[in-house]
């Protein structure tokens, strides 16, 4: 039995939950993080990436739509490495409706989002896949944003400031002690050791798990499971984020991030957190949407399909609004309001210290966190203001540093390297100045270095192969692992104690790929798919089960 | 006017080009790549012939006796290969575990490892996709009862690449090794290393294991025995079998397009008559009696899928194509491996619906086949040879 004690304890590594571990921290409560995955592997990172300027919904859910536009421009000031300013247009099409146009621009103009149009030859000269039939095309501020990254800054700045963060944790029961709660109890999936967190104060950011766990000390909350499919595309196939101008609908969103393109995404009520498995007919689906914005769509390379859960919070009065005799249907989701909620279980159920916070999006993380965390400090009456809107989440980059990357590296490879790792690029490159064989890139398609890939697996949180997936994105270009898992093989087999046997987790990993690229088995990809079989099933002789030859 | 027009560049291919140009016919091989051997690390698995050959469907089953006759052929025409007839080999993968299989260069058996107490790993420095660490465990878990140990090479010739942080493809070292200079040294780090009291038997990767008689020259004069490696892709060995392979078609008088493909074939009443090829932005007709279709399957773009369809790329062919999107294990049964043409006995295309021939004078060969799968069966190499040799006595 391992026992850490705080004065928080969160649950949930995704973003609202490592938001809310560094608002805490730099308010200078105690706080440990506890999540039962690695950070961000859930809905976090299961999205389109999109960091919304609020325009999507400036008609229905105005207040959703504020809280965007200020969070953009808030993200885009405090994580500036995290996001990629490209802006997003508006597109209205033949047969879509004029009057939502109206509305829409006047639903901005409320929220204070800045608008312009572009004039139409402008725009298809600037974008040429896009479809010719265009009406008319606006312009905002929306932009794209790396869901890994933004959750991994806010653990590391936390934990510049004392917070801490267990993960591969599994929380069991929260842990009761008169009318309040006193902690929570759970194990280690990696040693299968049992722990314990003493705090007086419980933060259920778990998302699509919010409910289950509320339950599980006694209390209730309604969350809507609300699954959204995306497709990845070989790409870059648009400049800047380009939406439909109608309602809100499915697979009228491409978000560009790097050298790929994200086609988002559907809206169907599931019932399990776990339930992120895209099928066929939902892939079918997006292909004909997303052909009315990307009439050359079937011709583009689809590299993989997945799904998120959105965790959507349900009050009563939308419940009553909202139920059809409790009959689900397919879209549902977006007549749910996307802000959030907190749910103070001392004042509904009279449990006290115990909060939980849920519905909300990606974009609106740190207002979530800020409101959390605002609830918890007035608690334990700390009255340091919330400083997380204005402090930069990574220390600026020194110019040397970056002089420093570009004489020992080629310039793409350079700028991604100081993206991803911002100060922490530092030791990386002075490993690269001593051994020059270091600077290779081992990932060809993402350019991420030997160099880097080590010191990712030395990294104490990195357990499995996936986990340095998420924070270097090896495996997450075209070749979708088919060479690169390879490489990353002699890296991995220093650290060998802390991994399963090699070919082991070299299968557990192809077939993690293996589950984004079976929904969409055709042109290239399928080619690819025989290559990575011809590899590693023939030349390795690797054979399921995890024995090779 | 050519005897056959073989349409397709890879093992298949040119085997069925080869064969027929040993029985007296012009042969013309139109090809747009250059075939996967460079994937393939160089050996030729034929997998449980007998046992495939009783599915039904199966290439095996079509071809009949033909695949004992195919392995012979081979090892006739590659004097650097070896293999017994319903007997496994075995090789070094590029992790250095032991992988089975049929016909392998000699170069590459990894018997005598079997025997030895030291084994000593050569590491050339800074050969790319090559891990020592890795292979000197695995050899160690395989052979338990010997002693493994790593031998660095410093080879001068690379020193620059070294120090921009580059590491050296097997293809490049494979060519160095066949260079004076470079088998100067070959033989210089050899001789040190059979030398050395604790070796017994010596692990080389990257050496080219065929076709280059200078490096043969130095092994044949050290008294340890050399075992080579597979390679991860692309493979110095797959290569220079291809390139022997093409040199042979040349040798024998055959003829080779390679980067041109076919946009199309006339045919008139259930026979193919003319190719036509598109070169250099120009449209050409090829006119031939018989034809061999060894386009490949997915990765060859014999086969093209696309999110409704999977289409053959030069007749159009209806095809064998259970549902793709199957298999949950990666490496495990995968459905679209087993997509392609159906055939007769004669590798004549039939309509998968009714059994009927399609096409008279046209013999699939190769990865189009439908009805088998290379990386679970272990037999890609026995499928192409067997059914390339067959179509190749047929044009």
């Amino acid at each position: 039995m391992v026992r850490y004690s705080a004065q928080v304890v969160i649950i949930g590594g995704g973003a609202t939950g490592v938001g809310i571990l560094r608002d805490l921290s730099l308010r200078g409560i105690s706080s440990i993080l506890v999540e039962q995955g690695d950070l961000a592997h859930g809905t976090s990172s299961r999205f389109h990436g999109l960091l919304h300027s609020g325009a999507r919904y400036a008609v229905k859910d105005p207040v959703s739509a504020a809280e965007c536009i200020r969070e953009n421009n808030i993200l885009k000031q405090i994580a500036p490495e995290c996001v990629a300013a490209t802006g997003g247009w508006f597109v209205q099409l033949p047969g879509d409706e004029v009057d939502y146009a109206q509305a829409w621009l006047k639903g901005c103009e409320r929220t204070g989002i800045p608008v312009h149009e572009v004039p139409l030859e402008e725009a298809l000269k600037r974008e040429p896949l896009l479809a010719k039939e265009a009406l008319r095309v606006f312009e905002v501020p929306d932009a794209a944003v790396d869901g890994f990254k933004l959750v991994w800054e806010n653990a590391k700045s936390a934990r510049r400031c004392g917070g801490r963060y267990l993960t591969y944790h599994r929380v069991e029961a929260i842990l009761r002690e008169g009318e309040g709660v006193a902690g929570v109890r759970g194990e280690n999936l990696l040693t299968g050791e049992s722990f314990t967190v003493e705090a007086g104060m419980v933060v259920n950011a778990t998302g699509a798990w919010a409910d289950r766990l509320a339950a599980s000390a006694g209390a209730s909350l309604e969350v809507v499971r609300d699954k959204g499919i995306l497709l990845a595309f070989n790409h870059r196939l648009f400049q800047r984020v380009i939406n439909r101008l109608r309602p809100p609908g499915d697979g009228d969103i491409f978000v560009p991030h790097e050298t790929i393109t994200i086609l988002g995404t559907t809206s169907e009520w599931v019932d399990t957190p776990s339930d992120n498995q895209p099928s066929d007919r939902e892939v079918e689906r997006m292909m004909t949407l997303g052909k009315a914005l990307l009439p050359g769509i079937a011709e583009k390379r689809v590299i993989r399909a997945f799904a998120g859960v959105r965790p959507l919070h349900r009050s009563d009065s939308e419940w009553a609004e909202g139920s059809e005799g409790g009959r689900v249907e397919e879209g549902r989701g977006r007549a749910v309001s996307r802000t959030f909620a907190l749910i103070d279980h001392e004042a509904e159920e009279g449990i006290k210290g115990f909060l939980s916070i849920v519905g909300g999006k990606f974009t609106t993380y740190r207002l979530m966190a800020e409101k959390a965390s605002d609830w918890v400090a007035a608690k334990l009456a700390n009255d340091v203001p919330c400083r997380t809107a204005a402090e930069p989440l990574q220390p600026e980059l020194p110019a040397h540093l970056r002089r420093r990357a570009r004489a020992l590296l080629p310039c793409a490879a350079a700028e991604k390297t100081l993206q991803r790792l911002g100060r922490d690029a530092a030791a990386v490159l002075e490993t690269i100045a001593r051994d020059p064989d270091k600077g290779q890139l081992l990932c060809e398609c993402e350019m991420v270095t030997v160099a880097e890939v080590e010191k990712t697996v030395a990294d104490e949180d990195a357990h499995h192969l996936a986990d340095v997936r998420r924070k270097t994105r090896l495996g997450m270009g075209t070749c979708q692992g088919a060479f690169c898992t390879y490489r990353a093989l002699p890296l991995m087999w220093r650290e060998g104690e802390k991994y399963d046997p090699l070919s082991g987790e070299l299968i557990r990993f192809l077939n993690q790929r293996w589950k984004g690229i079976r929904p969409v088995l055709w042109g290239d990809q399928l080619r690819e798919t025989e290559l990575t079989r011809a590899i590693y099933a023939g030349l390795l002789d690797l054979r399921e089960g995890g024995a090779a030859g | 006017m050519w005897d056959g027009l073989v349409i397709g560049g890879g093992l298949a291919g040119l085997i069925a080009g080869i064969r027929a140009l040993e029985r007296g016919k012009k042969i013309l091989i139109v090809s747009e790549g250059v075939g996967s051997l460079a994937f393939a690390g160089g050996v030729l698995d034929f997998g449980r012939v007998r046992e495939l050959r009783r599915l039904e469907k199966h290439p095996y089953a079509y071809v009949g006796e033909m695949a004992e006759r195919a392995f012979s052929y081979f090892l006739q025409l590659n004097p650097a290969y070896t293999g017994t007839w319903g007997r496994r080999g075995s090789v070094l993968t590029p992790l250095g575990t032991l992988r089975e299989t049929e016909l392998l260069p000699r170069r590459l058996d990894a018997s005598p490892l079997f025997k030895a107490n030291k084994i000593v790993v050569a590491v050339p420095g800074g050969l790319k996709d090559f891990f020592p660490e890795i292979v000197k465990a695995n050899l160690q878990k395989e052979f338990p009862s010997g002693n493994v140990r790593l031998k660095k090479l410093s080879v001068e010739e690379f020193a620059d690449w070294r120090a921009a942080g580059k590491s050296i493809p097997g293809t490049v070292y494979a060519e160095f090794w066949g260079t004076e200079r470079g088998n100067t040294a070959l033989k210089r780090h050899i001789c040190e290393i059979a030398g050395e009291a604790d070796s017994e038997a010596i692990v080389f990767p990257g050496l080219p294991a065929i076709g280059c008689p200078e490096v043969d020259e130095v092994l044949a004069g050290i008294s340890l025995p050399v075992v080579g490696m597979t390679s991860f892709p692309p493979s110095a060995i797959g290569l220079a079998l291809y390139e022997s392979l093409t040199r042979r078609v040349k040798a024998l008088g055959g003829e080779l397009l390679i980067g041109v493909g076919v946009e199309r074939v006339e045919v008139e009443s259930a026979r193919a008559r003319r190719a036509i090829v598109r070169s250099k932005g120009k449209e050409t007709a090829l006119t031939a009696e018989t034809f061999v279709l060894a386009t490949g399957g997915f990765l060859g773009r014999g086969l093209v899928a696309t999110p409704d369809d999977v289409r053959e790329t030069v007749f159009g062919l209806p095809l064998h194509v259970p549902p793709l999107r199957g298999g949950k294990d990666f490496l495990g049964e995968q459905p679209y491996a087993r997509a392609g043409i159906e055939v007769d006995r004669h590798l004549r295309p039939c309509d998968p619906a009714t059994g009927e021939v399609l096409l008279e004078n046209v013999f699939a060969a190769g990865r189009i086949l439908a009805h088998w799968d290379p990386w679970l069966e272990h037999c890609g190499g026995g499928v192409s040879l067997s059914s390339g040799l067959l179509a190749g006595e047929l044009l």
